[in-house]
């Protein structure tokens, strides 16, 4: 991942072409690093963007470039310069480097570098290595527009070092930015996939939440549905009574036949034209009997369908208690990552 | 000459009997049947109609045939014989018809199971042979003793 210029994850990124020296060091501690070294080495410093322009106070600047060399516009635009230079030739090595200043001092650059892109710079040194040439600075107090006596005194100053000296406290202050830039790199990438993994959590939570919902609405409509597609078998049960009782009608009106018939064979000839009345009545009831039989079918076949709804219903109400019941596992487990995720993304911001 | 003929079921066979023996038919279930402590095992006991108490017999216990209960379809045939006061149990009856004395056969007496003089004969309509009975001798007193105080 560190080998891409961008970090990608799901819905974020780390664009490591727009990552600025302030959001990998902290500048206050790096003034305060710088001010020590400084101090402590006897080595003016100070830290500047890859544009050249600085992001801390010079730390521990001579009373040359300080008072003089900078005093000047001329004098103040050859330092930058120089300092551009200077860094220019870091970036490219990707090392610290030491070199001569246009004023004749020693100075060092030290890169600030991120996933080999060029963040900032250290620049520092106002050093000499040798004591200081009388001609040399008289010449460039005069090409900058300082006063040349004062500006050679001023450069006795300038604390000789030997040539390795300057290149150690250089290079001390390049391992220690690089780490530290590297370390908060590293640490922006690891809160970015916290923060992506964070906001999967909350979104599968919140589907999941959706999903419970839906299920429970799903469940809902089904057991309606049941009761509802009982309700036909009431029905049903109803239609069943009322053919029974036609039923029964039919049955009685085929007796009413029967013993019509028997009435109309006793009363002999005159019972004749009663006994075809007597016989229609009972056709009539047979027919009705058969129609109640048809309707029992159809009555009996809308049970079984029901029946089998009802049962394909509870079937589905099953399986959806059984979905219900799974997203209620995965919405715990998804509870325990986001919690996890919050501690994670607590111990990145603080890392 | 002809006869009319009420037609019934008894255990999946067909009877009939003489209209004119008839007085009428109906439904066993729209009756309760009340036992008679001591009667004959064919009396199934006696109802109910229109404020007049009537006998039934049991027709299948009668020929000694399987005992059935009594269902949906069961019918009681009442009679114009013993004062019009008895009734049998059949399973259903099932038709009014008219048979031609030529469709009527005497039956001889050798292969009757049951009692011959309970037959009249046989009736026949195309393919359906119909056992047609002699209610007169079904209900005899000699076989029933009357029950005290009642009948004569």
């Amino acid at each position: 991942m560190s080998n891409n210029q961008q970090v990608q994850t799901m819905g974020r990124s780390v664009d490591v072409s727009n990552v600025k020296l302030s959001d990998v060091i902290d500048l206050n501690f790096l003034q305060k690093f710088q001010d020590d070294f400084a101090k402590g080495v006897g080595l003016a410093s100070v830290t500047v963007d890859p544009d050249g322009n600085p992001v801390t106070n010079p730390s521990s600047y001579i009373r040359f470039c300080r008072d003089y060399t900078h005093s000047t516009d001329a004098g103040d635009k050859r330092c930058a310069e120089s300092h551009r230079k200077g860094g220019e030739e870091a970036a490219r090595t990707g090392r610290p480097v030491v070199y001569e200043c246009h004023a004749g001092l020693i100075d060092f650059a030290a890169p600030i570098m991120l996933e080999g892109r060029l963040i900032g710079t250290i620049l520092g040194g106002q050093v000499l290595t040798k004591a200081p040439e009388e001609e040399k600075y008289r010449r460039i107090a005069k090409e900058i527009g300082v006063d040349g006596d004062e500006y050679v005194e001023a450069s006795k100053e300038a604390r000789i070092l030997s040539k390795e000296s300057i290149e150690a406290a250089a290079n001390v202050l390049f391992i220690v930015a690089n780490s530290m830039s590297q370390a908060a790199y590293q640490q922006m990438k690891l809160k970015t996939v916290v923060d992506t993994l964070s906001d999967s959590a909350h979104q599968i939570s919140a589907t999941m939440q959706e999903l419970a919902a839906s299920a429970s609405t799903v469940s809902n409509n089904q057991n309606e549905l049941n009761s509802e597609i009982k309700n036909v078998n009431i029905v049903t049960g109803k239609i069943d009574e009322v053919m029974d009782f036609i039923k029964d009608i039919a049955d009685e009106t085929r007796l009413l036949g029967l013993n019509a018939a028997i009435e109309a064979a006793r009363a002999g000839e005159a019972g004749l034209g009663f006994s075809v009345v007597a016989q229609e009545i009972r056709n009539l009831s047979a027919d009705s009997k058969q129609t109640v039989g048809k309707i029992k079918e159809l009555t009996t076949i809308i049970k079984d369908s029901v029946d089998n709804t009802v049962r394909m219903g509870n079937d589905t109400t099953a399986t959806i208690e059984q979905q219900a019941a799974a997203i209620e596992q995965v919405t715990a487990s998804i509870v325990e990552i986001s919690t996890l995720t919050e501690l994670l993304s607590e111990l990145a911001r603080k890392a | 000459m002809s006869i009319q003929l009420v037609v019934f079921a008894l255990n999946k066979e067909e009877y009939g009997i003489d209209v004119s023996a008839v007085n009428g038919i109906l439904r066993a279930k729209k009756f309760a049947i009340k036992n008679i402590p001591g009667s004959s095992k064919d009396f199934d006991g006696m109802i109910n109609v229109r404020g007049k108490v009537n006998y039934v017999l049991n027709l299948r216990s009668k020929f000694g045939l399987e005992h059935a209960e009594r269902d949906e379809e069961s019918k009681f045939i009442m009679l114009n014989v013993n004062e019009g006061s008895t009734g049998w149990i059949v399973d259903e009856v099932t038709d009014i018809v008219k048979i031609e004395d030529a469709d009527l056969q005497s039956v001889p007496q050798l292969i009757c199971g049951i009692n011959a003089n309970y037959l009249k004969g046989i009736g026949q309509i195309g393919d359906r042979m119909i056992i047609i009975l002699n209610p007169d001798n079904i209900l005899t007193l000699d076989e029933y003793p009357v029950i005290e105080g009642h009948g004569a």
